[in-house]
């Protein structure tokens, strides 16, 4: 602590001097304060992204060559030209608005019926909060273990109701379908959670004035509970849309990509081109790609944060 | 809205009956993962029913530990996570305060640079990372391995941080600093204290992501800095699955989680909802 205060001084007056306190704490104990930490974020965040920025307009195949060219734009030309890779972006797209609306969906319903006293209501929250806190990895390869065709405990369910069973991840729709159910399983509870946390903090007032009106449930419910937990809700959606933009490592040990590119999300595929192919330019580019789909996001997030 | 001792007996009954249908959905898998990781191999292979009987065996357990060394996997992966975590915490919180208490030009767009590098996927950062990395020989270390950690953990801890202490009044820090204490002493005296509470959820979270991390684990380590994710996805070959460590590995995994969200639930919400609310 000493040494730091040391450092800290170093940059700042350092003294109760008032007229030096006055001139330097406006421009320099800011910096004194926020310094360290952009410096390592310029490290660790800018210098490697501006690194893959010029990479995205180089060839390097790690393994053949021992040094990158340059190719100007062809990496994307090759991109905007590559099936797998609009075969990947649509993947990723279509991930994350399925996942997505269901986690809201189900988290939402879910919200609104255990938002009153009874019995056991903190216990049995808390018990929806654990699949949240799995381990992506462990969670992925349970549900690998559960999809099994011939001893799998989602097939067991399946027969029991009548039906035949699937070897979920060997067909690529149902794989598909596979990979989204374990992402609602694990965070349709963390929709719940700050859904649940936005409902219970709306005031009661506008409730009672409906009741007063007579209004009906489902209209109090669409005409005030709604409105009132939009800003919730849009948070919620943007903050779930950016984590489901990252999943990788629950897909990629559940199915590695497969069968053939069904479940190549573009993570999955950013990660092959660089780790499997050594395309390490293309892979670049590819990833810039993802990093654009996730800043319409991140932009879409700020403004619903200031619009209030 | 809040009527529930109103209801008939019916409509209690129903209500608990689809409590009781969420709940088993959701810890279907979990009652898997524990329950498969004490059961002989050859029973997991032919059981017709999740629910079959079975004679517990801790045969699984001692494989993972002694087998396939996997404490020592635990081991890499607390002393990455941790250090990850002090470091990522003491700039974070430096940083947060000094965009939630100072005024100077640039502090809004700073900030929002850091959201925007929140929202970065990993995967994004580790091609550039892994070719620096290994042109600086330090692959398969605990110092690269942190290094790719802070990368992403910083950014969440200045997020998270940044509403918690922009809501704690200036009031006493004003005080303080008209007595004469300097702004570094206002902050580690003053300020660190009233926190706390905001530090501790953070460090939990950050923890949690360094501990949940698999991409970079898989990219940068091959042997000596492996960490237990990476670890427990090895026991599950292309021919023989052995679920039976993969689920003993994962109950291991399952103790925190549960004192975890249990013990906490107050402070989980708060670390979950403000990773980027107001």
């Amino acid at each position: 602590m000493d040494t730091l205060n040391k450092i800290i001084n170093w940059f700042t007056d350092g003294s109760s001097n008032k007229l030096s306190y006055h001139y330097f704490s406006r421009k320099f104990t800011p910096m004194a304060f926020i310094g360290p930490a952009l410096l390592v974020m310029a490290i660790l965040l800018v210098f490697p992204l501006l690194f893959s920025f010029k990479l995205s307009f180089q060839q390097w195949h790690m393994i053949e060559q021992a040094s990158p060219f340059w190719i100007g734009l062809d990496n994307y030309f090759e991109l905007l030209a590559n099936k797998q890779f609009w075969n990947s972006f649509g993947l990723q797209l279509l991930f994350v608005v399925v996942a997505v609306s269901f986690e809201l969906l189900i988290g939402l319903l879910v919200a609104v019926l255990l938002n009153r006293e009874f019995p056991g209501n903190k216990i049995i929250r808390a018990l929806l909060l654990l699949p949240i806190f799995i381990l992506p990895v462990v969670s992925g390869l349970t549900f690998r273990f559960m999809y099994n065709p011939q001893y799998g405990a989602i097939n067991y369910f399946l027969k029991l109701i009548g039906f035949n069973s699937i070897a979920w991840l060997s067909h690529p729709e149902t794989a598909f379908a596979a990979i989204i159910i374990q992402d609602i399983w694990r965070m349709w509870p963390f929709m719940f959670m700050i859904l649940f946390a936005g409902l219970s903090s709306l005031p009661e007032e506008p409730y009672e004035a409906a009741i007063i009106d007579g209004a009906s449930r489902w209209r109090t419910f669409l005409h005030i509970t709604l409105p009132l937990l939009k800003p919730t809700i849009m948070t919620a959606i943007i903050l779930r849309t950016v984590d489901a933009l990252k999943a990788f490592s629950e897909i990629f040990v559940m199915t590695s990509g497969g069968p053939g590119n069904a479940t190549t999300l573009l993570s999955v595929h950013i990660y092959k081109s660089a780790f499997k192919f050594w395309e390490l330019g293309y892979s670049a580019a590819s990833s810039y790609m993802l990093v654009f789909i996730a800043m319409i996001f991140t932009v879409l997030l700020v403004r619903n944060m200031f619009s209030e | 809205m809040h009527k529930f001792k109103s209801w008939s007996r019916w409509k209690k009954g129903l209500f608990f009956l689809t409590v009781f249908i969420i709940l088993f959905v959701e810890l279907f898998p979990i009652f898997m993962v524990v329950t498969t990781s004490f059961k002989p191999k050859l029973q997991i292979w032919t059981s017709k029913s999740p629910f079959e009987l079975f004679r517990p065996t801790f045969k699984n357990y001692l494989q993972v530990f002694k087998d396939r060394n996997f404490a020592k996997y635990i081991k890499n992966s607390l002393i990455i996570a941790s250090i990850t975590t002090f470091i990522a915490l003491f700039l974070g919180s430096l940083a947060a305060y000094g965009f939630a208490r100072f005024k100077f030009r640039g502090n809004f767009l700073l900030s929002m640079g850091v959201l925007a590098s929140r929202m970065i996927p990993p995967i994004t950062l580790s091609v550039p990372i892994f070719i620096l990395i290994s042109e600086w020989k330090l692959l398969d270390t605990y110092f690269s391995m942190i290094l790719a950690h802070i990368s992403f953990s910083l950014p969440y801890v200045i997020w998270l941080l940044l509403p918690f202490f922009k809501g704690i009044p200036a009031s006493y820090e004003e005080a303080a600093m008209l007595d004469g204490c300097s702004r570094q002493r206002v902050f580690f005296s003053i300020f660190l204290p009233l926190v706390a509470p905001g530090l501790v959820v953070a460090a939990i979270f950050t923890f949690m992501l360094s501990w949940n991390d698999f991409l970079y684990a898989l990219v940068l380590t091959s042997s000596r800095a492996k960490t237990a994710p990476l670890a427990v996805s090895e026991f599950i070959g292309q021919f023989a699955p052995e679920w039976g460590m993969m689920t003993a590995a994962g109950t291991v995994f399952l103790i925190p989680v549960f004192i975890f969200a249990l013990g906490l639930q107050k402070y989980i919400i708060h670390g979950l909802a403000f990773g980027g609310d107001k």
